[in-house]
């Protein structure tokens, strides 16, 4: 429970968790860590391309950055927030037109074959840039890799890039694959796709569909004795309520990415054996933001949009829909960054009196039956608090006399609804901060976005001094100027309301007692678990 | 009065009948009794039952209130239910009639449609329609009396190849009826009691196909709904176990209602044939 407290408060602190969580001990036992054992965990879905070059999400992360590797790694105590893996430093170019890579020696193919500076060079020209979901945006002006020798990769970018930008996109968007593998043929039916080869502490041994992952320990690991695990397993279980049930069985030994349902986690930290941690996630923050189609007259209105921010009880939501796990949300940039977030924006405090108050003004008045306009509201399917959210939403529009219909889809519905056929009045998505708002969060406002792209700005909404500011940061090199050009967006976007943010939340892992090293970066669900291993 | 004699004398047909009884003064005084929207939120989160008089079977997640949602899922459910019932009779009817009397190829081609829907799961049929044109109420209807007309016709039909065979039949053409009044005038009232009887069977399944369809979340989201119910509590089942197991026992107890009801009936027009 003392785990639990630490985060909570340091949620609510924001930035100072991340200096606060460098002063705690390491979660887990002061004992060196054993070696061998398996490590059984759930999953809760089986993603078919286990690429992380190619779909970089955390559904594969979760199962495949054990196999293949990043440049580098989000840390809580590196500097910068990273530590190196495949690259050993990163130095950016005053201009902005280079950066130089330079890579780990001795370091091995799961098929014994040497790893390159080629293979960096092809991953990033051939794959990062044309063919990741985000790689597209980040690297879209890198031309060309120069490999002067085989541990030296230089990229070269056409128009200046910020290095801040590069820097804070490694972790999640710099998995290298081998070049040997797949310079033949088309890379999105490569083989190695299913069946990952990469660098990494585990080498990917088997999928069975439907049942489970297994990985294998990695011999040749350049990480001085690791890993310690000899072997991974993710157990499949689709269902939420079956994980906690499976925890206490002793069948699985961890279950991350709050497989255990948060209503739950009361009860199963009273288990003895078992332990509930809500560290290690902090760069997997997840917005909960109500989405607003600007295309309908009504929402089109800044008093309208205004209104329905306050009247949105956000202390409700965090107490009773994310049960204290989360942290109320002041603007597109998540409380716990610790590079842009800024409190100084406007706030909506619930007030439904003046929500009322606002459509009054507005010219919105409540017809006999106390009803203004009617409105189409899709929650977003991924989790339960989005579904919960919706509910919790049509009702607190109800309160200001906004008759919401709910509208369910599942998810692949869902996105074409939103994001292509834009048939919704409002959404609930949950948008995902990635340690830059450049990366995934200023095209939630942009405009000029093609039609189709999920999690981008498909409302229709559009403001000449955003995209100017959006333009303006990410050219932008000097990186407090960046900075603050990204906390006047966080400013512009808190006052006009393109979209409303509510909350933010990370996730929760229930672990045994016995496994150690747990939540030691703020990735680490999706980091490369060398150093996790099992005591007794 | 005979009749509802008959059918009272059996002890399972009482239950049943008082079941209903209890279960549509439910449904028809929810609006009264819980006047409003009941998925507002009336309380804290996850009260438990009998702890707040105002409250007293507890509430949800949310703070929803947990009578409420019960009252006005028992609307939901027996709207769903017989509107499902009727259409399903309805057009298992019609394709019957039409299919018995018409014989030949109209016979042929309406019976191996009816093959086709038979050999498709009922649910699975119910699943892909809802999931396809999007749940609403009226969906939801039409997509269980997809799967449930297939009984009655293929019941009609039996009828009406041995009703149509008679002599007032034969009366019936010979004075020049239409034949489509034939069959919808002459011959489909009387084959309609042994289509009827399906009925409560019907109806029983299809609150269950409904509830089923709202717990994989394909239920109108806008009503409250038992299935629905069951679904959010079963998140918290650990935690909180009436969630689920109050909108089940009133699952069971309808259905239950629902079954012995029509079995009553079944068995006093059973007695009067066997009597005449």
């Amino acid at each position: 429970m003392s785990d639990l407290t630490i985060s909570r408060r340091g949620l609510l602190a924001g930035s100072a968790l991340l200096l606060a969580s460098t002063a705690l001990p390491t979660i887990g036992f002061a004992q060196t860590p054993k070696k061998g054992g398996r490590l059984i965990l759930a999953a809760d879905s089986e993603p078919r391309n286990l690429n992380p070059a190619i779909v970089a999400s955390n559904g594969v992360f979760f199962i495949s950055s054990k196999i293949v590797e990043t440049l580098a790694e989000a840390s809580f105590d590196g500097k910068d927030g990273l530590e190196p893996r495949l690259a050993l430093s990163w130095e950016g170019a005053a201009d902005g037109l280079t950066v130089t890579f330079k890579l780990r020696d001795g370091v091995k193919w799961h098929d014994g074959k040497p790893f390159t500076s080629a293979d960096v060079a092809f991953s990033a020209l051939q794959i990062w840039k044309p063919l990741q979901n985000l790689g597209r945006t980040v690297f879209k002006d890198l031309e060309a890799v120069d490999t002067p020798d085989e541990l030296t990769a230089v990229f070269k970018f056409a128009k200046p890039t910020p290095f801040q930008l590069i820097r804070n996109a490694l972790p999640a968007l710099s998995s290298v694959v081998p070049k040997h593998l797949y310079e033949v043929g088309k890379i999105e039916d490569n083989p190695a796709n299913n069946a990952p080869v990469g660098t990494g502490p585990f080498k990917f041994a088997e999928y069975k569909a439907g049942q489970y992952y297994r990985l294998a320990r990695n011999d040749a690991y350049w990480g001085k004795d690791e890993p310690y695990l000899d072997e991974i397993v993710y157990q499949v279980l689709p269902d939420r309520t079956s994980a906690a049930a499976a925890l206490e069985a002793e069948e699985i030994q961890l279950a991350a990415f709050s497989a255990v349902p948060l209503a739950d986690l009361d009860r199963i930290s009273k288990v003895p054996g078992l332990k509930v941690i809500t560290k290690g996630y902090e760069g997997l923050t997840y917005q909960l933001v109500v989405e607003i189609n600007h295309r309908r007259k009504e929402l089109a209105d800044l008093k309208v949009r205004q209104a329905i921010a306050h009247a949105i009880d956000k202390d409700f939501v965090i107490k009773t829909i994310f049960l204290g796990y989360a942290a109320a949300a002041t603007g597109p940039v998540p409380k716990n960054d610790p590079q842009f977030y800024t409190a100084d924006v406007p706030t909506y405090a619930f007030d439904v009196a003046k929500a009322n108050a606002l459509l009054d003004e507005a010219g919105y008045k409540r017809a006999d039956d106390g009803k203004r306009f009617a409105l189409k509201l899709l929650p977003a399917p991924y989790f339960n608090e989005t579904k919960q959210f919706g509910d919790y939403l049509r009702q607190a529009l109800a309160a200001i006399g906004i008759d919401a219909e709910i509208v369910n889809n599942d998810s692949a519905a869902h996105i074409k609804a939103v994001y292509t056929d834009h048939a919704f009045d409002l959404a609930v998505g949950p948008p995902v901060f990635r340690g830059d708002p450049a990366i995934s969060t200023t095209i939630l406002v942009q405009s000029g976005i093609p039609d189709g792209v999920p999690f981008s700005n498909q409302g229709g909404y559009k403001n000449a001094d955003l995209d100017a500011l959006i333009i303006k940061a990410s050219e932008t090199l000097d990186t407090s100027a960046r900075t603050e050009l990204y906390k006047e967006f966080q400013k512009k976007v808190a006052a006009d309301l393109p979209l409303i943010n509510v909350a933010e939340w990370s996730f929760i892992s229930v672990a045994r007692d016995t496994v150690g090293n747990i939540a030691n970066n703020p990735r680490w669900a999706v980091s490369n678990w060398a150093d996790t291993y099992l005591a007794g | 009065m005979n009749r509802l004699r008959r059918f009272l004398q059996t002890p399972e047909a009482i239950a049943g009948a008082i079941i209903l009884a209890l279960l549509i003064v439910m449904a028809l005084a929810a609006p009264l009794l819980f006047p409003g929207d009941p998925q507002a939120i009336a309380g804290p989160a996850l009260l438990p039952p009998f702890q707040d008089l105002s409250l007293p079977l507890g509430t949800d997640r949310l703070g929803r209130d947990v009578l409420a949602e019960l009252f006005h899922g028992a609307r939901t459910s027996l709207a769903v239910g017989l509107a499902a019932a009727a259409a399903a009779l309805l057009i298992g009817s019609v394709v019957g009639t039409l299919a018995g009397f018409a014989g030949g190829l109209v016979d042929d081609v309406l019976m191996r449609i009816t093959d086709a829907f038979q050999t498709v799961p009922g649910f699975l049929l119910a699943l892909a329609f809802v999931s396809i044109v999007g749940p609403s109420l009226g969906v939801v209807v039409a997509a269980i009396a997809l799967g449930a007309w297939t009984g009655p016709a293929r019941v009609a039909r039996a009828e009406v190849l041995s009703i149509r065979e008679r002599d007032y039949v034969a009366g019936a053409r010979v004075i020049g009826m239409h034949p489509l009044e034939i069959a919808f005038r002459e011959v489909l009232p009387n084959a309609l009691p042994p289509v009827l009887a399906l009925s409560s069977v019907i109806v029983a399944a299809a609150i269950l196909t409904e509830a089923a369809l709202s717990f994989l979340g394909l239920g109108d989201p806008n009503r409250v709904t038992w299935g629905g119910m069951i679904a959010e509590g079963r998140t918290v089942l650990r935690t909180a176990p009436f969630l689920s197991v109050v909108p089940g026992i009133a699952l069971v107890l309808t259905v239950l209602g629902v079954y012995l009801a029509g079995e009553g009936v079944v068995e006093s027009t059973a007695v009067r044939r066997s009597l005449s």
